[in-house]
């Protein structure tokens, strides 16, 4: 098997005719934290919602592994491991902190059909399990004290980390990062880098746009960027970051950056 | 120690266990009815208030439990006790046959898709259909339960049958909320795509819950034909429908409590105050719009966060 673990091939989505994006090609290798920026309305999100399943691509390929996945289900990219957050946040606002992390343990929680109705020893093991599973993460991101809380009454950065536990409770092999610090303060990033750096470490391969260039400097270890759904630069972050082609895709679009 | 809510279920379920030692036998069937449109209103709420599924359509599967009961009894002389299963299968099938072309639909579209599948159920009742059905009549002369000599035909046994069915729907509804099936099913109705992206497959937790709730409602389907001997197409149509999902929006989707409201509203108070004649109805139709805006989740709305104790340890 080749070092990377997702490989995108030409890939090109057509809205109403329009180019969202346009035969972009791009590969992360397992462990790695891949960077993903651009200006607003550069496809970046359309690109994850192709990975993910909720819009397949009309060109080109996306490689899980070697194995084509284009046009694969949204329910069953989660099962092959590739787990994902919302650049508008999407918690199940009424239910508690806790729940909301338990969905993140549907896919490993082995319970069979007729668990619905009645349940067996097997059954409370995995129940168990999955519970202190989710205990686990809302100690690792200082949840625990919001358990009970219902998710849509707590602030915005606590909100993303709730949404960064539900998709780390699934077990993922790669996790897909929208704009996680977007709308965070100045500490509330810098913890959140420290979280990833963490995720990073338990083995776990990151997929990541974000808007402050601060943070993906220092955090990511190869960039693309897209300008209008192609690309128009790739590589270390210290090169992009020169590149006088990125430069000038940005100019003029800073401002709108903040609104998105 | 008790939580209040478990409290109020022990006394209400002590009331209900005495109640027929207090009531005449007319007082005895609205509250065998009670307990009978309590279930087929709790098989709703699986489909309306957990999965979210607006299916308006729920009095086919009550009347499909009926008429299997009175079919296989009166057409084919088999005993009341071995139609319990088919009761409940048949149902199910039907459930998964009619379900899986539309359960994809969103809200809106499904809704009248529903309504439709009863509107010609219906029809089939009405038009009887390989001379089965017994026609706008419907059918007469459905047997009592009869098990080691004993017969089963008074309205205690009734009333008793009933209540052991709700007990054994509400066993069902608490396991399936503290199981993944449950929670799914929740999950899908907040957010259709964040629970897709968890890897939960909106199409199998929606059919699970339509095919559950179908089998649940055939159950009351069949107690419904006993109980009255019985059965009429009138009973399954689509105003029926509109009254069980309308129990569930004005009781509290999803919450316990809350269904056995709605019926209590929806079903024993325009018993209670049958005097007034149909000028009563008029006071429901405003409490259902008033309950809507003043309480839009319902009466006694579901109330989330029922998670082990040892997560709760830092809850301040």
């Amino acid at each position: 098997m080749s070092e990377y673990i997702l490989e995108i091939k030409h890939v090109s989505k057509y809205f109403h005719g329009l180019v969202a994006i346009n035969d972009l090609s791009m590969k992360v290798k397992k462990g790695q934290i891949y960077g993903i920026i651009g200006p607003n309305g550069a496809g970046k999100t359309t690109l994850f919602n192709c990975i993910t399943g909720i819009y397949t691509p009309e060109e080109g390929q996306i490689l899980w592994k070697g194995k084509e996945i284009k046009g694969t289900t949204p329910f069953k990219i989660a099962e092959l491991g590739i787990l994902r957050t919302f650049q508008t946040i999407r918690l199940f606002a009424e239910m508690s902190v806790a729940e909301n992390i338990m969905s993140g343990r549907h896919i490993k929680s082995k319970q069979k059909w007729y668990n619905g109705i009645i349940h067996t020893p097997a059954y409370y093991k995995d129940e168990k399990e999955n519970w202190e599973k989710v205990g686990e993460l809302m100690d690792f991101f200082n949840l625990s004290e919001y358990a009970t809380i219902p998710a849509g009454d707590l602030s915005y950065g606590i909100q993303r980390r709730i949404e960064m536990a539900r998709a780390l409770a699934a077990e993922p092999e790669l996790l897909i990062l929208d704009e996680p610090a977007a709308g965070l303060n100045e500490n509330e990033t810098l913890e959140l880098t420290q979280t990833i750096l963490k995720i990073q470490a338990m083995g776990v391969t990151i997929m990541m746009i974000e808007h402050d260039m601060e943070m993906v400097m220092s955090l990511t270890e190869y960039i693309t960027v897209i300008n209008f759904g192609a690309r128009i630069s790739a590589g270390l972050p210290a090169f992009v970051q020169d590149d006088p082609v990125v430069v000038e895709a940005y100019i003029g679009s800073d401002e709108e950056d903040e609104h998105e | 120690m008790m939580t209040k809510t478990s409290m109020i279920a022990l006394v209400l379920l002590i009331f209900m266990g005495f109640f027929p030692m207090f009531v005449d036998s007319a007082w005895l069937a609205v509250g065998t009815t009670f307990l009978v449109f309590s279930v087929v209103a709790f098989s709703q709420d699986i489909i309306l208030g957990r999965a979210g599924v607006f299916h308006m359509g729920h009095a086919l599967f009550f009347g499909l439990g009926a008429y299997t009961t009175a079919i296989l009894n009166v057409q084919f002389g088999w005993p009341i006790l071995a139609t319990w299963a088919p009761s409940v299968l048949i149902p199910m099938v039907c459930a998964f046959l009619l379900a899986g072309p539309i359960i994809h639909l969103k809200g809106d579209y499904l809704l009248v898709a529903t309504i439709g599948f009863n509107i010609i159920f219906i029809q089939i009742l009405e038009n009887d259909v390989f001379g089965l059905t017994g026609g706008p009549n419907g059918i007469f002369g459905i047997d009592i339960v009869r098990l080691f000599g004993i017969q089963f035909a008074s309205q205690t046994y009734m009333y008793y049958m009933a209540f052991i069915l709700l007990g054994i729907t509400l066993f069902i509804m608490r396991n399936l909320d503290k199981s993944k099936f449950g929670r799914a099913m929740f999950y899908i109705n907040k957010d259709e795509i964040a629970a897709q992206s968890m890897g939960i497959s909106i199409r199998y937790y929606k059919l699970y819950a339509f095919i559950l709730g179908a089998g649940i409602a055939g159950a009351a389907g069949s107690m419904f034909s006993v109980q009255y001997s019985a059965v009429s197409p009138e009973a399954f149509n689509v105003t029926q429908s509109i009254m069980f999902f309308t129990i569930v929006l004005v009781g509290g989707s999803a919450s316990l409590p809350g269904v056995l409201i709605g019926t209590f509203i929806m079903f024993v108070l325009p018993e209670v105050f049958r005097e007034f004649a149909t000028a009563r109805y008029l006071v429901f139709g405003l409490a259902m719009i008033l309950t809507m805006i003043l309480r839009p989740r319902g009466i006694w709305p579901v109330k989330f966060g029922n998670i082990p104790s040892f997560l709760k340890k830092d809850v301040k």
